[in-house]
């Protein structure tokens, strides 16, 4: 017998790369509503992960399972290696922010920001060296001795974060941590916090609903819809590969269609949809079994060559600039809205109400292959 | 939609009833009294030169005093008895009960008796402490004691006890309101900067409720500073406190004595007041959220 494989399946599990949070299969029901189905996640160690999806996705319970603000019903979590499910909140090795910081009305900042350490039953001339610190590294020594109500939206963020920082969890746990933030700040703070997290190494976990966050920020996004896991990835899979209808739909800028397969072989598949047949690359489905599949709207174009297999003649709606980028709204034969964009800041060949032949090579086509997990 | 600014001739017109009746019914009646409380001589008229006589005489006398004292440690003890309960049901009411349905239910049953005036529920003690009360009776069957206890009527005890029922929902009520308004979110925050229970509630929850507590501590005091009523019906006639020295007076119409210790039992009542003021902003409640 091989001496090397003998001595992997020897080595001790602590040899494994240990992993900063493992979710097993949780679930947590409130009378007849299922919050969170079955969700299995693995952060390995220092990633920056986002939970994305609408409203009442489980995002959210998802989190506070973790924090142990809620009891799953079912499930493990595994913080850090070491079984956490039924410990309180205060013994697990966390720290979160909430979405609208939940700053303590009376205490001063500085107070506030040492509570995690006087919790940990630091010295006192620690607790205020290290609050210090950690005040001028965030850039508001300047507010020690003020009351979060004399401070502005941005402030308190940052006096959220520092008190969330100041014990070194493992895990940061991240409740909507920009929503309550003006706009015009939240770039500023997003790409501040990125650069925290990766000069740290503590794993992020980020609630959101907004995929702008998410696919700048994440190194692993997650996208839920009705309590489960739709699909988990890269951004770059996520955006260029949707596992599901559901998640081609929820990020921008993908067209969805629904069809039945009619012919299959040669790893394609035709399929029939109420906008006519297409082609797209496939090998799993039978004949005649239901599908979607999905196109990026900046992969159709109106300038028709060869190879562009795949026609829709439609009706332009109207013409919208998100800066450099022309999107163009069409009317499907479907009665769906379908989106062409186009890139340059020239004229538009398109206008609104006219009628236009587009097309889009099978290659860009991405059948949707179901729930990757 | 028309508005009326604050400081506008139209704003100080809409003030003029209430201030002319607060100035008929209060501030003129306690300058009166103040008044009365001053006057020397042998007769009682208007006439009389102004001195400091009557309070000297109140003064000069050990049990007039000793009643003042016991007054006030009364008090503090109403006041202790009633923070503890008021503050464990508020808690209890805002904190542990989950379903709206039985907060409303429980809530009707702590605030309904209260539909009814402090005079008859300080009466309605009597037959329930009384020798052949319901208390008693329940001892005796259930074998706890086999002779009636005497000392729950027509004593501190007993009156205590009454007070207490009387004044608990005014500690509680300030602390359902603050407790209501602390965000869940303060709590779990607290939590996962692993403070334990006790710890969140020592140093975020009760904190946060402390202006409530504050004011329930004075409507107790005032109130049973003032309470004569209770303690003349469940207290008989063995036991008295300074506002029933205040009816004893009026009765026995030494209307000056009456008015000196109305005096004091109002300049009491001020300095507690004003105490709690330094302790608590109340004019600044619901400001830091």
């Amino acid at each position: 017998m091989d001496a090397l494989a003998q001595a992997v399946r020897e080595a001790p599990a602590t040899a494994r790369p240990q992993l900063d949070l493992e979710l097993r299969g949780i679930r947590k029901r409130y009378g007849g509503f299922t919050a969170v189905d079955g969700v299995s996640l693995k952060v390995p160690k220092g990633r920056f992960v986002c939970l994305l999806g609408p409203s009442g996705c489980g995002k959210t319970t998802t989190l506070r399972c973790v924090a142990g603000l809620e009891d799953p019903d079912d499930g493990d979590i595994l913080i850090g290696g070491k079984e956490a499910t039924r410990d309180p909140p205060w013994e697990r090795d966390i720290a979160m922010m909430f979405q609208d910081f939940a700053l303590f009305p009376h205490m001063t900042v500085a107070k506030q920001v040492g509570f995690g350490l006087e919790m940990l039953k630091k010295p006192k001339a620690a607790i205020a060296e290290r609050v210090k610190q950690v005040l001028a590294s965030f850039e508001i020594a300047q507010l020690a001795d003020r009351k979060p109500a004399n401070l502005s939206g941005g402030q308190r963020q940052r006096v959220a974060l520092a008190r969330a920082m100041i014990t070194e969890p493992r895990i940061l746990l991240l409740d909507e941590p920009i929503g309550a933030l003006d706009y015009s700040l939240r770039e500023t703070v997003m790409l501040e916090l990125k650069l925290l997290q990766q000069r740290t190494g503590i794993s992020f976990i980020w609630v959101t609903h907004d995929q702008n966050e998410a696919f700048s920020l994440g190194d692993l996004v997650v996208v839920m819809n009705h309590a489960r896991i739709e699909q988990q990835g890269s951004p770059e899979e996520i955006l260029q590969r949707p596992a599901t209808a559901f998640v081609a739909s929820f990020v921008q800028g993908n067209n969805v269609f629904h069809g039945r397969v009619v012919r299959a072989g040669d790893g394609l598949l035709l399929v029939e949809t109420a906008c006519g047949s297409f082609l797209v690359p496939g090998r799993g489905p039978t004949i005649g079994s239901e599908v979607s599949f999905s196109v990026r709207a900046e992969l159709i174009t109106d300038l028709l060559a060869d190879p562009h297999l795949n026609r829709l003649a439609a009706r332009c709606t109207a013409v919208e600039y998100f800066g450099s980028l022309r999107r163009h709204v069409f009317e499907r034969p479907d009665g769906e809205v379908m989106k062409v964009d186009q890139f340059g800041a020239y004229a538009a060949r398109i206008v609104a109400g006219q009628r236009v032949e587009l097309g889009w090579r099978p290659q860009d086509t991405v059948l949707h292959t179901g729930s990757a997990e | 939609m028309s508005t009326i600014r604050a400081r506008s001739a139209a704003s100080y017109w809409l003030a003029v009833p209430a201030a002319l009746w607060m100035l008929g019914v209060v501030v003129v009646p306690i300058v009166l009294l103040a008044w009365v409380s001053l006057w020397g001589g042998r007769t009682f008229s208007p006439a009389s030169p102004l001195t400091f006589d009557n309070y000297t005489k109140f003064f000069a006398n050990k049990t007039y005093l000793q009643l003042a004292l016991s007054t006030v440690g009364h008090t503090a003890v109403l006041m202790a008895v009633t923070g503890v309960l008021g503050y464990g049901i508020a808690y209890f009411l805002t904190m542990k009960v989950r379903s709206p349905r039985w907060r409303l239910v429980l809530f009707l049953a702590f605030v309904v008796p209260f539909w009814t005036s402090t005079l008859i529920r300080g009466i309605a003690w009597v037959p329930f402490l009384g020798v052949n009360g319901v208390i008693n009776q329940a001892l005796i069957f259930t074998g706890a004691t086999r002779s009636p206890i005497e000392a729950f009527l027509y004593s501190r005890f007993g009156i205590s006890m009454a007070q207490a029922s009387l004044y608990t929902m005014m500690a509680a009520g300030p602390v359902v309101y603050m407790l209501n308004a602390i965000q869940p979110a303060l709590r779990e925050a607290a939590m996962t900067l692993k403070a334990p229970p006790l710890v969140v509630f020592w140093r975020i929850v009760f904190p946060l409720t402390l202006p409530g507590v504050v004011i329930g501590q004075v409507l107790v005091f005032l109130n049973v500073m003032a309470d004569f009523a209770t303690v003349a019906t469940v207290g008989g006639n063995k036991h008295a406190m300074l506002p029933n020295l205040v009816l004893l007076f009026y009765e026995g119409s030494q209307h000056r004595a009456a008015s000196v210790v109305a005096v004091l039992l109002m300049a009491c009542m001020l300095i507690g007041v004003i105490a709690a003021l330094r302790v608590v902003d109340i004019r600044r409640l619901g400001a830091d959220r």
